[in-house]
């Protein structure tokens, strides 16, 4: 009977906390970005975390299909490369100012994968999968063929333009200050899908996932929502590729390719795609993994192999489910 | 006279390919009526009740809501005027909470609290638990509760103690008359226990082989020779 009505005390606790909670950690994590370069000297050590963090970025775009969609994508990859290859063209041709160009790279994917996203939120499963395949490569084949675009399967260098939005564009390819960069992006990234989540559109969005049909029967349209969601993912993997290409100063077709868009899908798995973190952490732990892991390179796929067998054997719910578990564990113990 | 009526089939056609579920069915209820659906199974109850809430469209025949007709205004469109059902399969969002999900269809309506809603269910101990961890019972409530938030005007439930043992399946009956009577809504309610329909009914409607077979007052059908024989037998 006490347990009944502590129950029925949770279900008025107001959700304006919950918010608070999600801007107090951003702000704690920001802040901790910033010192980065500080606390860390080597060089390369910065260049390998900003890898990572770029590719967090993408894991946490696949990652949030799954959580909030419940669709399995082969082809975010596809908006990686186009954030990218948009920035990277542009700027290359001087067609329009980098900052447009900076614009540009990040709304052109968006919008693409909202009109995509209404027709594929309709089609779940496999043939979810496959689909995004399919348009993934489709975007790779157009990028390793077409060679005035950005000499096809050699890839593109780029000069960057001496400044963007007034700062010096030399910093954007120090490793001291892109990684606090990317880091920031990473952060307001994980904080605003937080917030999101919490936010009308998303938790319909969450009701659709769940059962379409009867959130069209409680009165909700359900086209909508779930486009946003391939638009929210989209716009992450953008910013991923932009933050890339402009790092390098390097487009290439690999950006686009199927493969990338699979390892990022694991990476969301070994980490926890039930979690908004998740992804981010996973793909973090596999890039350090893979950088210990060198001398036996030869041997990384089937390293990554059994990293995924054992996480889905042994943890279903990814790093992050495992931790929580093992967290709840140790305090319902007395 | 169709001032009174709250919903309506004129017509109601449901073709399976070469096979006609729904044979030019019309229904007219009344408004604050609680009207009983009854018939043999594959009578075409539930594909009546498709038609009415818009999960089937484009067929012939015509469906009015408080004499407007919409016919071609989708689900959701429907349940916007005031137009709501549960399903005779249990349907509600396994991974969200009781709370989140009844919030969720207020947002649809109004903005009306979902509270009291889930004190009429018995549903407010269980806010914070998902779906799929509650008791089949205590879903099958929350499947009517999704219908019964911003209090619809039309209810159009399709065997809503389904599944239920014969206490629950009465309890439900009681709080449904109850809730009826003092939110005014219109109830369409496709049910087998007739002890059930019997006691909440107003009026009922006997379908059979995809059309009206009888419809009258509660002792009427009780009395209809042809119902005895289509589906009461002669126990009721
Ligand atoms: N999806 C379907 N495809 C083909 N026939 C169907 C389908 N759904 C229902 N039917 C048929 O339509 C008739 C009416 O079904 P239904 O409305 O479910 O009956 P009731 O609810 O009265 O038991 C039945 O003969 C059933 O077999
Ligand atoms: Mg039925």
């Amino acid at each position: 009977m006490t347990s009944a009505v502590d129950k029925a005390a949770l279900a008025k606790r107001p959700v304006m906390p919950r918010t608070a909670r999600i801007l107090g950690f951003a702000a704690l994590a920001l802040a901790l970005g910033v010192a980065m370069p500080w606390l860390v000297s080597s060089k390369l050590t910065l260049s390998l975390t900003t890898q990572a963090i770029v590719d967090a970025l993408l894991a946490t775009s696949v990652g949030f299909l799954v959580l909030q969609n419940g669709r399995v994508s082969f082809g975010q990859a596809a908006f990686f490369g186009l954030g990218g290859y948009a920035f990277g063209v542009l700027v290359a041709r001087q067609l329009v100012a980098p900052e447009v160009a900076f614009l540009l790279a990040l709304a052109l994917p968006t919008l693409v994968a909202f009109l995509l996203g209404l027709v594929f939120a309709r089609i779940a499963g496999v043939a979810h999968a496959m689909l995004t395949l399919a348009v993934g490569q489709a975007f790779y084949e157009i990028a390793f063929r077409w060679r005035e675009l950005a000499k096809g399967d050699d890839g593109m260098s780029f000069e960057l333009p001496q400044r963007i939005f007034g700062f010096a564009s030399s910093s954007l390819q120090d490793p001291a200050v892109m990684v606090v960069v990317a880091w920031s992006a990473l952060v307001l990234a994980l904080a605003g899908l937080a917030l999101f989540v919490n936010s009308r559109i998303g938790q319909i969005a969450a009701a659709v996932r769940d059962n379409e049909e009867r959130a069209r029967f409680i009165g909700h349209d359900t086209a909508i929502p779930p486009a946003i969601v391939y638009a929210i993912a989209a716009f992450l993997a953008a910013l991923a590729g932009l933050l890339q290409a402009t790092y390098n100063g390097y487009i290439a077709p690999q950006m686009f390719h199927w493969s990338l868009s699979g390892t990022a899908l694991i990476m969301a798995v070994v980490g926890g795609a039930q979690f908004i973190v998740g992804p981010a952490i996973g793909a973090v732990c596999f890039f350090f993994l893979k950088d210990f892991a060198g001398r036996f390179a030869e041997f990384w796929p089937a390293i990554v192999g059994t990293v995924l067998v054992a996480v889905t054997l042994l943890m279903p719910q990814g790093m992050v489910g495992l931790a929580f578990r093992l967290w709840a564990a140790r305090r319902s113990k007395p | 006279m169709s001032a009174n009526l709250a919903i309506q089939g004129l017509g109601v056609e449901r073709r399976y390919g070469g096979f006609r579920a729904l044979k030019g069915v019309d229904i007219a209820v009344k408004r604050g009526e609680i009207r009983g659906l009854i018939g043999p199974n594959g009578a075409g109850k539930s594909t009546l009740i498709d038609v009415l809430s818009g999960r089937v469209r484009g067929q012939p025949g015509k469906v009015l809501l408080d004499g407007k007709d919409i016919s071609a205004l989708k689900p959701q469109e429907r349940r916007r005027l005031g137009l709501a059902r549960s399903f005779q399969r249990t349907n509600i969002f396994p991974a969200l909470s009781v709370e989140q999900q009844l919030r969720i269809a207020s947002w649809a309506v109004t903005d009306a609290g979902i509270e009291e809603v889930m004190a009429e269910l018995n549903l407010t101990a269980l806010a914070r638990t998902p779906a799929a961890e509650i008791s089949y019972g205590d879903q099958r409530r929350l499947d009517l509760a999704l219908a019964l938030v911003g209090r619809p005007s039309v209810l159009l439930l399709d065997e809503p103690a389904a599944g239920l043992t014969v206490e629950e399946s009465h309890g439900l009956a009681t709080i449904l008359r109850d809730l009826a009577n003092r939110w005014n809504v219109t109830v369409l309610l496709v049910e087998h226990d007739m002890q059930v329909v019997f006691s909440i009914c107003d009026g009922i409607t006997v379908l059979h082989l995809g059309q009206t077979l009888a419809e009258g007052g509660v002792a009427e059908i009780r009395a209809d020779k042809r119902v005895v024989t289509a589906y009461l037998g002669t126990e009721a």
